[in-house]
């Protein structure tokens, strides 16, 4: 890299000016282009390919395949790694778990390549090695055995493989949880065999118990060699090396490997290493998505502390330490076909990292630790791990000071969680206070306690409006004679906002309670085909019960099913009371019948769209929005899952609501056929016009403590509204009110002028973006474009 | 309530407010939810919301994103709007009773200015207030010229002070020293224009001389209340060194220590051919920061310390 400074004298010089480890690490990895590993698949399929192994229990089948995987599959150390460890033979890559979903991914085996979002690297032979595996799998992956009656498989069929009433993510495996890696760290695999052996002799051999016993034993086991493989390796490498300062750190690689997973770690760098070797074993396992390392600043802070005292680190080579690890965490990557991408979007694999927070003990926990995270989010700014900052009122002053700055100025990392609110609605659907404090988001934004939880946060999505089509068509799709839903009262007989509320109600009960059904088939299967002992020994409970934790051994099992586009719902419902029954500008059924045929009118979709909308701080309209989500819990509480937990609602969407959006009809509230919804809590796209305060008021009417499963709530801002000290005072001032006023998770996201340009070229995108000049009064999108331009040339400016 | 002839028939409880706008983060200290009064004494050429100077709600017309359909010309009782028109409505003839407002489906026609009591105008500012209480925020009083309806202010800012809020007032005190007067123990700080020091110059570009302007903030200085000086930067209007330095003076004598500076900008013209106005664009350029520095600099030689909005 190339620097232009001057010498003692003013003159110009160039100097050749060796980037940091760090920032080369984060470039080899942000440089290479993702791929596709097929260690796992084939060394998967090899296992269970031999009919004598299939006639093991599913336990032992579970742990001896990924042990074959562990130890077969191929490692690599690279340049400058402080951290090791290759979940993929790509530098950045992901698996393939034909026995989950692999079926359906494996048919895009050809598009991988070649498609225009997020393709992915695979060779020629990678794809004949995967091709030839799917024959066997094609009759065994987990949908497929889930639903064994042919009736439930053509529904499967309809509803899933096309799934535009729900979808059901656990059917490609559960995941979803934070591990006890405080438990592994201390005490290792050594640790953990031990602990398996000593229960397993209370059981009869042979038994389910006995065999999760003994599978908890041979991944133990298979975790501290694939652990050995590495300090192997880095040996050898470190035999070759020429450079002695890299020689030094292969040895210490070497002898952190040799330790960690299967010991205690015994230092800050084992620490770190024991739990990322855990890392990438559980993505193997259970299903690469939202495996979750939790509150790193909380569980290594002895380690770190213990170190400083020893002199055998120092603050910065701890922040490297970290650094490397988070760095690392963006190699690990989903494969995901065309059709999942919709519905996961991105690359993105929900590796949760939290910062901050209570202790169990309700004291305070921001460390040392919880800045130097901080520090790396801000400077590395990466897709992986989804940083989390947790808010008490006991965070210190200059801890919020730090996010604030780090969000003013442009970081969209970390995403804020409110504890009181939290820690508060967790103790309410049962959790121990102590556990409850000791929360971590996993996936997106869902609350969890660490290493304490088996919730299948993101079990399925329910697509809302959808059902509001349902109960204005006598449960019909518009333009479909067969009944996808229920049947209900016919519009004609409508009379009042309580039948459409009735009509609504039944709908939602009888999807609900369908979605309920094939989820509980898929949660049977799980259990059955693919139960997950490596997990489970990380999860109190499970090695306690001698029951896995996808037949219910964990200490807490929830479900969390979300409630998609609620907005969109809400102020469609908002728009028939005030269109039909208040301003009786048009009768039910020929709004439907508008609707059946995509708004052709446009006085009257105009007429809709100016109908107030939920994020303006109007009661009227946003008590709709309210209505659906407490519907919609409603419906959930009356069901239990076969882990023994609850059903709970969640309020965030990912990507699906602009695949649900595409999937369904025309709505009252002005929105076409095929138009995205709204993402999480956000109200009906750009229909916030009074700016982020009035917003806040809408949003804080829903009652998030009924909301265990958690929100995700977007708020933007552009650059130049957040400049300056006045600007991060606002900002300051906006999430603490937010979060006394009851909010429970917010995401700042600020736009830089370019957003600005982008809206100027696309009303539609910001259509009541703000403007605000002191004493200045006018909307963005009433100005003339040259008016445009001038606002953009003062937020470029400025910036 | 109105009548075309602008007159009020219950003065004190109703005020014709042209726009609220919450989380203003320039208009005062803290978050602010500020209410744009309509009704302006001055015309300054430069004026960026002319839409602000009748007393009464008119109509404004937005041509970019009007259909063509002419629904509005087939309900207007007056037989006001006519496709020949740029404007698409004659002034003359509105009586902006909102009916084409109403049934436009474009949202091209709007009416400017709308109506509030004392009750409805509170319930609407309070909405916030949590944010007030978390940023040291409140309410500003904006326009147009908020002095105008003294007789509401008075009626209402002690309902907006029996709930501890802040309350901040821009104006451009062309006005009777008897109304600011009583008015001052129901505001907690004035942000206070001063456009020109030279009488003449100050007619020829807000249509009124400055004496009274002038008179006005010596008594408010002698008054204690908390002021701040603004100063709308025009170019080539008020930016000799000459106007510059008598601004100053004239804020030392009064024991003022601080202006802030407003930067021309040409938004308002945005909205010039969109409503019944005589005000033309002044199609001149705004100043770069660097003749916004010197400005500032010239104050600060003056030891007025000038701060510079953006």
């Amino acid at each position: 890299m190339l620097f232009f400074t001057t010498d003692h004298l003013g003159r110009p010089v160039t100097e050749e000016k060796k980037p940091s480890r760090v920032m080369r690490l984060k470039n080899s990895v942000q440089t290479a282009s993702p791929g596709i590993c097929t260690d796992r698949a084939c060394i998967w399929t090899a296992y269970h390919k031999q009919s004598d192994n299939r006639k093991k229990s599913a336990h032992i089948q579970m742990a001896e395949s990924l042990r074959e995987v562990l130890l077969n599959k191929k490692i690599r150390i690279y340049p400058d790694e402080l951290i090791v460890g290759n979940y993929s033979s790509k530098r950045v890559g992901g698996s393939i778990f034909p026995e989950l979903h692999g079926v359906p991914v494996l048919l895009d085996i050809f598009k991988f390549s070649k498609r225009k979002t997020n393709p992915l690297r695979i060779s020629g032979i990678e794809i004949w090695n995967l091709l030839k595996i799917i024959p066997f799998w094609m009759f065994r992956f987990m949908a497929l055995k889930a639903y064994r009656s042919p009736y439930q498989l053509i529904r499967l069929l309809i509803h899933q493989l096309k799934g535009h009433f729900y979808i059901i993510n656990e059917s490609g495996g559960i995941s979803h949880i934070a591990p006890d890696y405080e438990k592994l760290i201390s005490i290792g695999t050594d640790g953990i065999l031990a602990e398996a052996s000593g229960f397993q002799k209370n059981s009869i051999q042979g038994t389910e118990k006995w065999c999760f016993y003994e599978a908890v034993k041979i991944i133990a086991d298979a975790l501290a060699k694939f652990g050995q493989r590495y300090a192997h390796l880095a040996e050898k490498m470190a035999s070759a090396e020429s450079d002695a300062g890299r020689k030094q750190e292969l040895f210490t690689i070497a002898q952190t490997c040799r330790n960690v997973p299967q010991k205690g770690a015994s230092s800050f760098q084992e620490a770190v290493q024991s739990l990322f070797f855990a890392q990438i074993a559980i993505n193997l396992e259970s299903l690469d998505n939202s495996v979750c390392p939790g509150r790193m600043d909380q569980y290594l802070y002895p380690f770190y502390e213990a170190d400083l005292q020893r002199k055998q680190i120092t603050r910065d080579k701890a922040k490297e330490l970290l650094s490397a690890f988070s760095i690392k965490m963006s190699e690990i990557i989903p494969v995901f076909s065309e059709y999942l991408t919709n519905i996961h979007g991105g690359m993105f694999n929900g590796q949760v990292v939290t910062v901050g927070g209570l202790r169990p003990d309700g004291t305070d926990g921001t460390n040392e630790l919880t800045y130097v995270f901080l520090e790396i989010m801000d400077e590395l700014r990466m897709r992986q791990p989804n940083y989390h900052a947790r808010i008490s009122d006991k965070s210190p002053e200059q801890y919020l000071e730090k996010i604030h700055t780090m969000l003013a100025n442009g970081s969209n990392s970390p995403a804020l969680y409110n504890d009181t609110v939290i820690v508060d609605t967790m103790v309410h659907h049962g959790y121990s206070i102590e556990d409850a404090r000791d929360y971590t988001g996993v996936g997106c934004v869902e609350p969890v306690a660490q290493g304490k939880s088996f919730s299948s946060t993101d079990a399925a999505l329910l697509n809302v409006p959808l059902i509001l089509e349902l109960a204005l068509n006598q449960g019909r799709r518009f333009g479909s004679r067969f009944r996808s839903g229920a049947k209900s009262m016919p519009v004609k007989n409508m009379r009042s906002m309580e039948d459409v509320k009735t009509a609504f109600e039944i709908q939602l009960a009888d999807q609900v309670s369908r979605l309920i059904k094939d989820l509980q088939a898929i949660e049977t299967a799980n259990r059955k085909y693919h139960p997950t002992p490596l997990t489970s020994s990380l999860l109190e409970g499970c090695l306690e019960n001698g029951i896995c934790s996808t037949a219910g051994g964990a200490r807490y099992n929830f479900s969390g099913i979300q409630c998609v586009a609620p907005a969109d719902t809400g102020d469609s419902l908002f728009a028939i009371e005030k269109a039909v029954f208040t301003d009786q500008k048009i009768t039910l059924p020929a709004l439907v019948k508008q609707l059946s045929l995509n708004l052709p009118d446009n006085s009257l979709r105009n007429y809709l769209k100016a109908i107030e909308k939920f994020g303006n701080d109007q009661p009227d309209a946003d008590k709709w929005t309210v209505y659906v989500v407490e519907q919609f819990t409603r419906q959930l509480n009356q069901y239990r899952n076969t882990r023994g937990g609850r059903y709970v609602p969640g309020l965030y969407s990912v990507t699906i609501h602009e695949y649900y959006g595409r999937v369904t009809g025309a709505l009252p509230n002005g929105r076409k056929k095929g138009e995205s919804f709204s993402s999480g809590i956000s109200p009906s796209n750009g229909m916030d016009r009074l700016g982020p305060t009035a917003l806040i008021n809408s949003v804080n009417r829903i009652d998030f403590s009924k909301i265990a499963n958690g929100v995700n709530f977007n708020l933007k801002f552009d650059s130049h509204t957040l400049r300056g000290p006045t600007g991060k005072l606002a900002l300051k001032s906006v999430l603490s009110t937010y979060f006394r006023k009851g909010g429970m998770q917010v995401q700042v996201n600020v736009l830089d002028p370019s957003m600005l340009l982008a809206a100027k070229n696309n009303p539609d995108l910001y259509p009541h973006l703000l403007v605000r000049v002191s004493g200045y009064s006018a909307y963005f999108n009433d100005l003339s474009p040259k008016m445009k331009d001038e606002i953009i040339r003062r937020s470029s400016i400025i910036n | 309530m109105m009548e075309k002839d602008g007159n009020l028939h219950y003065p004190g409880e109703k005020a014709v407010i042209f726009d609220i706008q919450r989380f203003c983060l320039h208009d005062g200290p803290g978050i602010r939810t500020t209410c744009f009064f309509k009704g302006c004494p001055l015309s300054c050429v430069w004026c960026q919301n002319p839409e602000s100077h009748r007393a009464q709600p008119e109509l404004i017309f937005y041509a970019e994103s009007c259909i063509h359909c002419f629904t509005c010309k087939q309900i207007c009782p007056e037989n006001a709007i006519s496709e020949t028109l740029a404007l698409r409505f004659d002034p003359e003839r509105c009586t902006a009773c909102g009916l084409c407002v109403s049934k436009c489906p474009t949202n091209s026609l709007r009416l400017v200015g709308k109506e509030w009591g004392l009750t409805d105008l509170t319930n609407e500012v309070v909405k916030d207030i949590a944010f007030f209480q978390d940023s040291n925020g409140g309410i500003t009083l904006s326009g147009g010229e908020p002095l105008l309806q003294t007789d509401f202010l008075l009626a209402w800012l002690p309902m907006i002070r029996e709930k501890h809020i802040h309350t901040t007032i821009q104006t451009c005190g062309m006005m009777s020293w008897t109304n600011i007067e009583k008015l001052l123990p129901l505001l907690d700080l004035v942000f206070y224009d001063l456009k020109h020091m030279n009488d003449s110059i100050h007619k020829q570009f807000t249509g009124k001389g400055n004496a009274n302007i002038l008179d006005n903030f010596i008594w408010l200085s002698k008054s204690g209340m908390a002021v701040q000086a603004r100063m709308p930067v025009i170019p080539g209007v008020n930016t000799a060194p000459d106007n510059i330095r008598e601004t100053a003076r004239f804020l030392k004598k009064n024991q003022q220590e601080s202006i802030h500076l407003l930067p021309y900008h040409p938004l308002g013209e945005a909205k010039l051919n969109r409503i019944d106005t005589s005000l033309r664009p002044m199609n001149i350029t705004p100043l770069d920061l660097k003749n916004l520095q010197e400005i500032q600099e010239l104050f600060e030689k003056e030891e007025i310390h000038a701060v510079l909005y953006d």
